[in-house]
C-alpha cells in the first residue's frame, strides 16, 4: 500500500472523492496523510464547509422570498 | 395582468439571475426564464406566498435550464482547457508541499444563515470560467449526477472531474479572499 502521499496528491484525491468513490487503497493512504498533515486536514474542513454552504445557498435561493434589491 | 402573472413578474429578476449564473449566456438565460414563465402561466395554481411560488418556479426553471443546455450542447462545451493556468502549480511547490498552507476557517457555519455570505458565494460562482461555472452549477444546484452532466455536455467523466476539481479550488480561493480575508466571517455588525 502506498502510504506516502504528497499534499498535492492528497488534495487531488480529496477533490476526486467529492465526485465519486475513490479506491480503498487511496482512501487509506489519504486517512494516514490527513492524520499527520495539518494543512491537508484544514483543506478537508474547508471542503466539508463548502459542501454544507453550497447546500444552504441552494436552499436559500429556492425558498427565500425577500426580493428587496441588494447591491 | 392577473395577480398571478404579477406575482410571477416580481420574481423574474431573481429567476434570471440564477439562470444566468448557470448558463453563463444572457440570451439562453432569458429564454429559459421566458419558457418558465409561460409554463407557469399555463397552469396557474394558488400559493400561500411568494416563497412557495418561487420554489415552484425554480423547480420549473431547473428543467428549462437543462433544456437550454441540451439545445446548445456544442456551444456550451468549449474546450476543457479554458483556463490555461495550472492551478495546482500555483498552489503547490514542485516537491508536492503546499506553497501556503490552507487557512484555518475557524467555525464558519454561522455564515450559512447570512445573506451576505450567499451573495459572496454567488459572486464567486459568477467569476468562475464559464464551463467550470456551468458544470459546478449543474452538479450543485441542478443536482444532476455525473453521467447526466457528461451526457448533456458531451464530455468524458475525466474531463468533468478536472473541471469540478478546478472549480472547487477556485471557489475556495475566492471565499478565502472575499469572505475570510475580508473579516466578514466574524460578527461585524456594530
Amino acid at each position: 500500500m502506498k502510504n506516502t502521499l504528497t499534499c498535492r496528491e492528497a488534495t487531488r484525491l480529496l477533490l476526486e472523492d467529492e465526485e465519486h468513490e475513490i479506491p480503498v487503497a487511496d482512501r487509506l493512504a489519504l486517512q494516514v496523510h490527513v492524520k499527520i498533515c495539518f494543512a491537508c486536514e484544514r483543506f478537508v474542513s474547508q471542503l466539508n464547509f463548502m459542501r454544507r454552504a453550497t447546500r444552504a445557498w441552494r436552499k436559500h435561493s429556492e425558498t427565500d422570498d425577500d426580493d428587496t434589491p441588494r447591491d | 395582468m392577473s395577480d398571478f402573472a404579477q406575482q410571477i413578474e416580481r420574481l423574474r429578476p431573481q429567476l434570471l439571475r440564477f439562470a444566468r449564473t448557470q448558463l453563463r449566456n444572457d440570451a439562453w438565460a432569458e429564454d429559459a426564464v421566458s419558457e418558465t414563465v409561460l409554463a407557469a402561466l399555463e397552469r396557474p395554481l394558488s400559493f400561500g406566498g411568494q416563497s412557495q411560488l418561487k420554489t415552484w418556479l425554480v423547480g420549473i426553471l431547473k428543467h428549462k435550464v437543462v433544456d437550454q443546455l441540451r439545445r446548445h450542447t456544442r456551444e456550451a462545451t468549449i474546450m476543457v482547457g479554458e483556463d490555461g493556468e495550472d492551478l495546482d502549480d500555483a498552489l503547490f511547490l514542485p516537491d508536492g508541499h503546499w506553497r501556503e498552507a490552507p487557512h484555518d476557517w475557524g467555525d464558519p457555519d454561522a455564515a450559512c444563515n447570512r445573506r451576505q455570505f450567499f451573495e459572496v458565494l454567488q459572486t464567486c460562482c459568477e467569476s468562475l470560467p464559464p464551463v467550470q461555472a456551468r458544470v459546478f452549477m449543474m452538479r450543485e444546484w441542478l443536482e444532476l449526477d455525473s453521467d447526466e452532466i457528461c451526457a448533456e455536455l458531451a464530455i468524458t467523466t475525466s474531463n468533468l472531474w478536472v473541471l469540478l476539481h478546478r472549480s472547487r479550488l477556485r471557489l475556495r480561493d475566492c471565499l478565502q479572499l472575499r469572505w475570510f480575508n475580508a473579516g466578514r466571517s466574524a460578527a461585524e455588525h456594530a
